[in-house]
């Protein structure tokens, strides 16, 4: 582990206990996050990527949910630590962008307050410094008339205003690390952006790390550096971004690229979608889990699984049998 | 929020002129002519004369109502032909009785309620949990004359605590260590019957509240779980809490007659239950008209706290 290793993730597994039976949603999940670097989690919903940021962060329900495997932040191992261990790295080492804005503030404390909190508590400060700097991070993540909206409740801001205060919560503990889940889920296609474009320039500016969990290819593309596709809970590809969208190997991470909008498309072009439904991860095919609905899948793909093999750029990573030649789609 | 607030204050208007009306008509559904029931033993030309003063009775039912209301509104209940004492008066004597007993069993009651309804929550389920919910359930299910005799036995007799038994009660005015002593029993019985109330439905809410997103993102600020209890989660959580304490309260005013009656407590219910007795109809007349009003006022100001705890409820 190098020094500028922030963040090591080795084999971690997230199992939950269902009336159904045991459900895996995390499967033997290893990756390095360096300091200042920026990843993207990519897959369809129900592939493990919400889970997997949450068991990052070791915030997973305290019941019904186990976790194997080890995550290392700044050398302080996170699973199996105790939930005060845990309160102290998060707010002030890593830090949450939650998914949806509209239920993730509470709605019956002013927003200041909310931010306060992390101030306060955890850092610190007296009532009068925790509200300035309050008021100058509400300024920082874009909200005009701060100290106004200090005393807002949330109830009375829009999606993105919301976002933003969520971001600042996040921000208030200077974190390390930041875990952005789905941050733009619940916003307007327009609002989107700016969300976006706010989480990189405040990554850059503080020098923190992030991880950008999505579904869309087309917002990590320019915003990360590295990319971890995952389905079924397992990663299929990872490697530097450039790599990923110009010579991936794995024909889940294509059919993904080939669902995201592109603008050099022609108006009216018809958006690619991924044949089937994800698998259910209670039921999981003994093979590989995207077999069933891959145009290469093999009987040897139905039977046997693949594990992540070198595709020949430095740390280029993916899991399939019949990857597809090199180079294939088009570079970004 | 005030808009809110106005509307509610029109509807409350609403309400109490109907419960006048209703208290106006209490007389009127006597057998016989109101003036001889009312009288009773008192019957004398000068008490009829007062009476038909005061009730308008030789006019039109209408104005019968507009004549006892304007009395009314003068602070004039009128005057008992038995006890020779204005209605008023009487009231003015057991009410504070009423809301002493009420204050302190609702302290105590939300004391008691929310910390277990926050122990529970925290861990649904669990045997404490599960022991608390069988054991709500079984207080609930204990009426309050039974809990009354049982805790006069236990404490005033077997453990011959003084002031705390039957006809033991001393006015707050006189001595007030002595009128908490005589007033800790019946404040404990209403407690009782309220906290397996407020601790269920907080329970049950406070379940609801931790399992939001909003929760989670306290969580991950690093704050400990007492913070998010009492400052995230109980807040949300206590709209159906303030509801339920709301009629709840309004109940014990009017119900809390069994207790009073039981230990010989001086308050509403005890001198209603005596009037009735004695058919003394203009104090139950006043009592019943005093008592509605402060229904329905208890629940206005807890509907004022619900707009406080959560403020979307007043949004417009």
């Amino acid at each position: 582990m190098s020094d500028e290793t922030l963040l090591r993730v080795r084999e971690v597994t997230t199992t939950f206990d269902t009336p159904q039976g045991r459900l895996t949603a995390v499967d033997a999940v290893s990756f390095d996050l360096g300091a200042h670097e920026s990843l993207g989690v990519v897959g369809e919903s129900g592939s493990g990527k919400t889970v997997l940021s949450r068991t990052i962060m070791g915030l997973q329900p305290r019941r019904g949910v186990s976790v194997t495997g080890s995550v290392l932040l700044n050398g302080i191992e996170v699973v199996g630590a105790t939930e005060e261990a845990k309160r102290e790295l998060w707010g002030r080492q890593v830090a949450m962008v939650f998914q949806d804005p509209m239920t993730s503030l509470n709605p019956v404390v002013k927003v200041g307050k909310q931010i306060d909190e992390v101030l306060r508590v955890r850092l610190g400060m007296d009532r009068a410094a925790a509200r300035a700097r309050a008021i100058e991070l509400l300024e920082m993540v874009g909200i005009p008339a701060a100290a106004t909206r200090y005393d807002a409740y949330p109830h009375s801001l829009s999606g993105g205003m919301r976002q933003r205060v969520v971001i600042a919560i996040a921000l208030a503990g200077s974190p390390q690390l930041l875990l952005a889940d789905e941050p733009t889920t619940g916003l307007d296609v327009t609002i989107q952006a700016q969300i976006l474009n706010l989480l990189d320039e405040v990554q850059g500016r503080l020098g923190m790390s992030m991880i950008l969990v999505t579904h869309d290819l087309g917002v990590v593309a320019t915003r990360t550096s590295r990319l971890v596709v995952m389905y079924a809970g397992r990663v299929v590809e990872t490697g530097t971004t450039r790599d990923v969208f110009a010579r991936h190997r794995m024909p889940y991470t294509r059919a993904l690229l080939e669902s995201s909008p592109k603008v050099s498309n022609p108006s009216h072009t018809r958006l690619a979608a991924i044949p089937g439904r994800p698998p259910n991860l209670l039921d999981l095919p003994a093979g590989c889990a995207f077999a069933p609905r891959c145009a290469y899948a093999t009987d040897r793909c139905r039977n046997e699984r693949p594990v992540l093999e070198p595709a020949g750029e430095p740390g280029h990573l993916f899991a399939c049998f019949n990857p597809l030649s090199e180079p294939v789609g088009s570079p970004t | 929020m005030a808009r809110y607030l106005a509307r509610r204050l029109i509807t409350l208007v609403g309400i109490v002129i109907i419960i006048s009306i209703g208290a106006f008509y209490l007389i009127h559904l006597l057998p016989g002519d109101p003036a001889t029931v009312i009288l009773g033993t008192g019957d004398s030309p000068q008490n009829r004369a007062r009476l038909y003063a005061q009730l308008g009775l030789n006019r039109p039912i209408i104005e019968q109502y507009f004549v006892w209301m304007k009395n009314v509104l003068h602070g004039n209940l009128g005057t008992s032909f038995i006890s020779q004492v204005p209605v008023w008066t009487t009231i003015r004597a057991a009410l504070p009785i009423d809301l002493e007993m009420i204050v302190l069993s609702q302290i105590l009651s939300f004391a008691v309620a929310i910390p277990l309804a926050m122990s529970s929550a925290k861990r649904p389920d669990s045997w404490f949990d599960r022991f608390l919910g069988a054991f709500s359930f079984t207080m609930l299910s204990i009426p309050a004359f039974i809990l009354v005799v049982v805790l006069v036995l236990v404490v005033a007799i077997k453990l011959a605590i003084p002031h705390t038994g039957v006809s033991s009660y001393v006015p707050l005015t006189q001595d007030w260590v002595t009128n908490l002593e005589s007033m800790a029993l019946p404040s404990v019985v209403l407690a009782i019957g309220s906290v397996t109330v407020y601790y269920r439905v907080l329970r049950s809410d406070l379940i609801a509240t931790l399992q939001q997103e909003y929760i989670t993102l306290a969580r991950s600020k690093g704050i400990s779980q007492r913070r998010i209890l009492w400052r995230h989660a109980l807040r949300p959580s206590s709209v159906a809490l303030l509801g339920t304490a709301g009629v709840n309260i309004g109940g014990l005013l009017a119900g809390g007659f069994i207790v009073q009656y039981l230990l010989d407590i001086p308050g509403l219910g005890y001198t209603l239950v005596n009037s009735i007795g004695l058919s003394d109809y203009l104090v139950v007349q006043g009592i019943v008209l005093v008592v509605s009003v402060g229904v329905i006022v208890i629940n206005f100001v807890f509907d004022f706290f619900i707009t406080l705890v959560d403020p979307r409820i007043a949004r417009e």
